[in-house]
């Protein structure tokens, strides 16, 4: 029987081909998935590695809940406590402050698309330090800084001259006087942007002074590190902690699982979906191939074998196809991972090159994957080949399964569409402990509507196709009435290979839906919610000095508020049982107002005292049972506790702009200790034309080069063309979706016209030009494109509203359906059609017509 | 090419010395071999012969399906070796009329479609009174609108028949019509063939191994060997059978 299966296999090259493409596709997807995450890990576990050798503990302050990026800084006078302790040589503190930005000769400023823009200090013990000096010198004292090799080969710099570097504390002039690198090799920094400066001056221009991020700690040459570590600990107080270089290293590298993971799990999902309609696609190629394989399946039969054996023929070549497309999937999926680094880079998202790890994990998943899901696919025809009467044979078969639907379909379609229904509504709209079991059950859900879709598809493709293929034969004539014919002849086949486009555009469609839902909600929302003339921002997470504001405030250009984000806890004696851990936005209280819309609903602004008000957002405070007056407490990442009280309720949250809890930035700045950026800054020009603030606006932000200052237009404009640029990576991922659905047409029309061959002769014989017959071919499969197409977008359009529906109203309040992007989606999917029938039609018409009438 | 027959012509379609040879060297196959025949305009004829003799080659090269590899094949007024894939498939649309063993009719159409298929890919009305009158003959014109897994195998091939008929065409080959179908039937279906050529006056050269469906035609000519051995005019069966056996085959 093995030897039967691979026989037939080889016999059919192209179809094996095709088929065990569609899942090569998927495998490159899911390994090249793996391969870009891996290789992000292992770039950020080297510098881990890297930042933490010459060391034996890190001292930092301790953090009582948030990620180590948020580490609240620790008094630099525990450098010399930590250095007191016995058992420890040396111990100095660092700094890495991301947001300092050096201008050079020709006024650019140095910019990087993701990883930080970071001023430190350099270190007298070199060993603790991972900075080292290339050329020139250290630099000593408040006017001299380094900066890091790379970005001195990029830009225009030269040693020895004066250069701006806009700093948390302001623009500042520094004299050049070296170039460093962080670790070995060169790239070790990821593509990080150093400022160097010595130690007193980074305090003091970084905005730290009297403290520091955190203690690098050596230990004496033999002594008992867990003694030391014990010891330090002891002089600790509690706001700070003591960890090992192992354990800083690797607590670096986890770190950036917060976007590795989620990265990986999205790519993963993209792979999944391709995965999925592929199982549909080589379902339907193995249905209809065994159905053409009637005659030497009941020849097998008659001569002896069990229905088992032929059972286990067909799942044998099933293997053989995932195995094979598994080991070329893992292969192409590291190409594949290349072309993902392109892919981000285009979307102007680079990811740090790095190496590729293929990972044992990797090649299990590719393999489990690949043979799974083409051996899923192929079960269903697999029983069916096994129940094959031994004179099956010997009966006419015409491969049309015209009246042959049976009562189960219905029966069993309904009751998936139910359960799917079920699911993704519960996913929908049900509280869940996890985003990731929400997800889930929407994903399942999903694919039960769509498993319902393929089986209920064919009770309605024979008259749906008919009537949407109705203009064929008055415009083509007798080819399109044949075209017509064809697609709806045999509504299994027609249902089945439509099914996959309807997958591929039934996500697109309900992205774009979503995506259109969005954009409309945000600069709806935004131009009634803000009232600034102007919006400051900056690509640096950071986010902009403060002194920017100070600067235009001084300069005369209005009403002039900043506003900042940080990570809380919140309680409250009003809902003792919660506990809420979330972003809250610190501004300017008594200002807010006047740039923004907050839609007070209870309260007032003029009324609260900045010192302790709290301004909470509607729902929130519905949730909690808030309301004016009420005591909240909002706990720090250093641990501190503020004490606030509700002063004012409002209506319009616009995230990012603010978020649903505001406090005021005096009251903040009482309890953190290094605080220099704020996120954006928001002006309302005094006079009463915006354009006499922009020159104005533009000359204190000279000093600035990274800020971008936008109007509410440009702003709205910017943050829809983000919005954009997702959707369209999105939408480039189901792109491979839709290649297999493409791919799925190819096959059915390919065995369809072998199918046909003695029609095709007889058609040929009577008179049939090969222009003609291509053209029969062709409509055929743009009717079959566009039942797949309005079904998938329907499908969609469903979803879409669905989800537009689900998701809470402060993102998305409303249904916005993009209807000219609906009818493009569908040409799309028509010319999709079109091109699948390239090679069928090609094929067809090369036919000899002779051999073809001769055939049976 | 013209569409209606010109009926000056005495020859509907000849063969001079046509020869179809496949293979070259020790694996040289002659399956025509410089054959020489006319199609009379208005009669019946049958081509036999044994299994191999190149019987179907001769037809399929005749009707435009094939191509000769030395020697003229001419349809009316047109030689078929001067024509391009195209104009052969066009001079087969208008000029030719097909009856095959079986499966002669596309499924997806109606009896009636399947029928006016040839006028209809080339876009043309056709003769409406004439598709009428053929239609008549057949005697299936309550299941026109029927398709053809709805009709039993004798009607089909009627239809397959009519299909040849409707086109108004210079000649009409039937490659062993009768080939897959009862002898009841088959006699349903030669005296419809019989008809057209005695009331319709058409043309049809007919492939058949049968003597009893032979002897339907004006003429029947015998093959071996790639080459017409013999003839006789208004056969019977025993007289074909007769002849068959003196040739050994």
């Amino acid at each position: 029987m093995l030897r039967l299966a691979l026989k037939s296999l080889l016999a059919h090259k192209i179809r094996f081909a095709l088929t065990a493409g569609t899942i090569v596709l998927g495998v490159t997807f899911v390994v090249a998935a793996f391969v870009t995450a891996d290789s992000l890990r292992a770039t950020f576990d080297e510098v881990g590695a890297d930042i933490n050798t010459g060391l034996d503990f890190t001292v930092r302050g301790a953090l009582p809940f948030g990620e180590i990026a948020n580490t609240p800084p620790i008094p630099d006078s525990l450098a010399g406590d930590i250095r007191a302790v016995e058992g420890v040589e040396a111990a100095e503190g660092g700094l890495f402050v991301d947001g300092v930005v050096p201008v050079d000769g020709s006024g650019e400023a140095a910019s990087t698309v993701g990883p930080p823009l970071a001023g430190a200090n350099w270190l007298e013990d070199e060993s603790l330090s991972q900075l080292f000096l290339i050329t020139g010198e250290w630099p000593q004292g408040a006017s001299q800084f380094a900066i890091d090799v790379e970005t001195f080969a990029n830009y225009n710099y030269e040693l020895g001259r004066e250069y701006q570097v806009v700093t948390p504390t302001g623009p500042r002039a520094f004299t050049l006087t070296g170039t460093m690198q962080f670790g070995f090799p060169e790239n070790a920094g990821a593509g990080v942007v150093f400022t160097v400066f010595d130690t007193a001056t980074a305090q003091q221009v970084l905005g730290f002074e009297g403290l520091f991020n955190e203690i690098a700690v050596r230990a004496a040459p033999g002594a008992d590190l867990d003694e030391v570590r014990d010891r330090i600990e002891a002089a600790l107080p509690d706001t700070a902690e003591v960890i090992t270089a192992e354990e800083a290293a690797e607590e670096f590298g986890d770190f950036f699982e917060f976007f590795i993971g989620p990265l990986q799990t999205i790519l993963l999902t993209f792979a999944f979906v391709v995965l999925f309609v592929s199982t549909f696609i080589i379902s339907n190629t193995f249905n209809i191939v065994l159905g053409q394989r009637v005659r030497e399946l009941s020849l097998l039969r008659a001569l002896g074998a069990t229905p088992r054996q032929v059972r286990r023929s067909v799942l044998i070549e099933s293997l053989v196809i995932g195995v094979t497309a598994s080991a070329a999937g893992i292969g192409l999926g590291m190409l594949g991972a290349l072309g993902l680094g392109a892919l981000f880079d285009a979307f102007g998202a680079s990811l740090p090159d790095g190496p590729m790890p293929l990972r044992p994990r990797t090649v299990v998943w590719a393999f489990a994957v690949g043979v799974g899901f083409t051996v899923i696919a192929s079960l269903v025809p697999a029983v069916k080949a096994s129940r094959v009467s031994p004179v099956a044979g010997l009966q006419e078969s015409t491969g049309d399964d015209g009246g042959h639907l049976r009562l189960w379909r219905p029966i069993a379609g309904a009751a998936l569409a139910v359960i799917g229904l079920v699911l993704t509504g519960r996913g929908l709209f049900a509280d869940f402990d996890s985003v990731t079991a929400q997800l889930l059950s929407l994903g399942i859900g999903a694919a039960v509507v769509f498993v319902a879709v393929a089986v209920l598809s064919p009770l309605i493709a024979g008259p749906v196709v008919s009537t949407l293929a109705r203009p064929l034969p008055r415009i083509l004539r007798t080819p399109g009435r044949l075209a017509r014919d064809n697609a709806a002849r045999s509504p299994r086949r027609t249902a089945a290979t439509a099914v996959a486009l309807t997958i591929g555009l039934a996500l697109v469609a309900m992205v774009l839906v979503v995506g259109q839902s969005l954009k409309d909600t945000f600069s709806d929302s935004l131009s009634s919610a803000v009232r600034a003339d102007y919006i400051i921002s900056t690509q640096t997470i950071s986010g902009v000095p403060k002194t920017l504001a100070e600067d235009l405030r001084a300069a005369g250009a209005g009403t002039v508020v900043g506003l900042d984000e940080d990570l809380v806890q919140i309680f409250s004696p009003v809902a003792p049982d919660r506990i809420e851990q979330t972003e809250i936005t610190v501004t300017d209280l008594a200002a807010i107002g006047e740039v923004a819309n907050l839609g007070v609903t209870e309260g007032s602004l003029s009324a609260i005292d900045p010192a302790s008000g709290l301004l909470v957002n509607g729902d929130r405070a519905e949730e909690w049972g808030l309301s004016v007056g009420d005591p909240v407490e909002l706990v720090l990442v250093s641990g501190e506790t503020l004490t606030v009280t509700v002063g004012a309720v409002f209506a319009e949250t616009q995230p990012p702009f603010w978020d649903d809890w505001l406090i005021d930035q005096s009251l903040y700045e009482q309890a953190v200790a290094a605080d220099a950026f704020e996120q954006w800054v928001a002006v309302k020009g005094a006079g009463a034309e915006p354009e006499s603030t922009r020159a104005l606006l533009e000359e204190v932000l000279s000093a600035y080069p990274q800020a971008n200052l936008e109007d509410r237009q440009q702003f709205q404009e910017n943050a829809e063309s983000n919005l954009n640029t997702v959707l369209a990576l999105v939408n480039v991922f189901l792109l491979f979706a839709l290649v297999v659905a493409l791919v799925g047409i190819v096959n059915t029309l390919t065995l369809s016209v072998f199918e046909r061959t003695h029609e095709i002769g007889l058609l040929r014989a009577v008179g049939m030009t090969r222009r003609q017959l291509r053209r029969v071919i062709r409509w055929e499969a743009a009717t079959i494109a566009l039942y797949g197409a309005l079904v998938g977008v329907a499908l969609g359009l469903a979803f879409g509203v669905a989800l537009s529906v689900a998701i809470p109203d402060e993102i998305i309040d409303r249904v916005s359906v993009p209807g000219v992007q609906m009818a493009g989606l569908v040409l799309v999917a028509v010319i999709f059609g079109l091109l699948a029938a390239v090679f069928p039609s090609y094929r067809a018409g090369r036919m000899n017509v002779l051999e073809a009438i001769a055939a049976d | 090419m013209t569409s209606s027959p010109t009926q000056t012509l005495a020859t509907a379609a000849r063969a001079v010395a046509a020869s179809k040879i496949y293979g070259s060297g020790d694996t040289e196959v002659r399956a025509l071999d410089a054959i020489d025949v006319d199609f009379e305009q208005g009669r019946f004829t049958a081509i036999m012969g044994p299994s191999g003799s190149g019987k179907s080659t001769l037809m399929h090269c005749m009707a435009g399906l094939d191509t000769v590899t030395s020697g003229q094949v001419i349809i009316g007024d047109t030689d078929l070796t001067t024509l391009s894939e195209k104009d052969l498939t066009l001079l087969r649309r208008d000029s030719v009329g097909f009856v095959f063993q079986a499966y002669n009719l596309v499924p997806t159409l109606t009896a009636i479609e399947n029928i006016t298929l040839p006028m209809d890919l080339a876009g043309e009305k056709g003769d409406e009174v004439w598709v009428d009158e053929v239609v008549g003959a057949t005697g299936l014109s309550d299941r026109v609108k029927h398709r053809p897994n709805e009709l039993s195998g004798g009607q089909q091939q009627r239809v397959a028949v009519a299909r040849a008929l409707a086109g108004k065409p210079q000649i009409i080959f039937a490659d062993e019509p009768t080939g897959n179908v009862d002898s009841n039937t088959a006699a349903e279906i030669l005296g419809f063939m019989r008809s057209a050529v005695d009331q319709m006056g058409q043309t049809i050269v007919m492939v058949t191994h049968d003597p009893v469906a032979a002897s339907y035609a004006d003429r029947v000519v015998f093959l071996v060997d790639g080459k017409i051995v013999d003839e006789l005019a208004d056969p019977t069966p025993q007289g074909i059978r007769d002849h068959m056996t003196r040739l050994g085959a």
